[in-house]
């Protein structure tokens, strides 16, 4: 596995490419990577598992805005209300950046499963991963607002 | 159901072996989903020929009696040890679930486990998957077990 830095960069260069590729959508870095998430509010969350060679989760937080802008852009529909329209997108968008992870940490993503995709929402909630992993939090700026890109990988 | 009972079984191998309380999973009617109203959830992901993802849900005085009990002290805070706790016991689930799915399902590999803690969290899966939930009672109080899965 190549070093923690070289990773980031490949996560940055992935989510801006999925972003732009099938979710129409222009997002970009918005500053240094974060050493903690904040209590989510009126968010929601789209996170998948890692397991065989690597273990982990990614995990992608939009807060409830920018999740129906995205649902809206990805789908080509309008939502006003976080339901099982934006449920299944950002689960699918979760899919998406760990497809493309799984490549990033090994060869063709060879002796790397994806698990189910699920969401977690709420009015207010923390994430939190357990002891012994490396971890990662990329905040991306996109037109509604900001979002954050969550890895934590076993060591 | 054949997964529903290795779900039921796994889940109370690890409170019988591991916290030594009396857990009961309680009958649904067909169709019936149990809601659980829930403060703690520990997730963690299935993948492989059975691609999942299994929640804990907890309330939270049910979350600290079970840590309480597990780590044979009193517990009073939703924090770091009730996270970790309720993780493992995910974790520990799972690997249960993993062993007695083997021969049925196929080879399957366990993910890290996560914790959510907020207020009434909603979890979902993707719209095409199966929900198994199953609501536990115990002296502690109720939790659910939930698994949501497809089989590739």
């Amino acid at each position: 596995m190549s070093s923690f830095t070289e990773i980031n960069n490949k996560i940055i260069e992935s989510t801006i490419e999925i972003f732009t590729g099938m979710v129409m959508m222009e997002v970009s870095v918005a500053g240094e990577p974060l050493l903690e998430m904040a209590a989510l509010k009126q968010s929601i969350t789209g996170m998948v598992g890692l397991a065989g060679i690597h273990r982990g989760v990614l995990a992608v937080h939009f807060p409830k805005q920018v999740a129906l802008d995205v649902t809206g852009s990805f789908l080509g529909m309008e939502v006003e209300e976080i339901n099982a329209d934006v449920q299944d997108a950002i689960g699918e968008i979760a899919n998406m950046l760990g497809g493309n992870l799984k490549t990033i940490l090994s060869d063709r993503g060879k002796d790397i499963q994806l698990s189910l995709p699920s969401t977690i929402s709420g009015d207010e909630y923390s994430f939190t991963s357990h002891a012994d992993v490396d971890q990662v939090i990329l905040p991306f700026q996109a037109p509604a607002g900001v979002f954050y890109v969550e890895v934590e990988l076993e060591r | 159901m054949e997964l529903e009972k290795s779900l039921i079984n796994a889940t109370m191998e690890v409170f019988t072996s591991m916290i030594f309380i009396e857990i009961v999973p309680e009958i649904q009617a067909e169709g019936e989903t149990a809601a659980i109203d829930s403060n703690l959830s520990s997730l963690i992901g299935l993948a492989g020929d059975l691609k999942g993802i299994l929640a804990i849900q907890c309330p939270s005085e049910v979350a600290m009696g079970i840590t309480g009990a597990m780590l044979g002290m009193e517990v009073t805070e939703l924090g770091v040890d009730v996270k970790d706790a309720i993780g493992e016991i995910a974790n520990m689930i799972a690997g249960g679930l993993k062993e007695a799915l083997t021969a049925s399902c196929g080879k399957i590999e366990l993910a890290i486990p996560t914790t959510v803690i907020g207020k009434s969290i909603r979890i979902s899966g993707l719209s095409g998957a199966t929900r198994v939930m199953v609501p536990f009672s115990s002296p502690l109080g109720r939790f659910g077990v939930e698994l949501r899965f497809i089989l590739s």
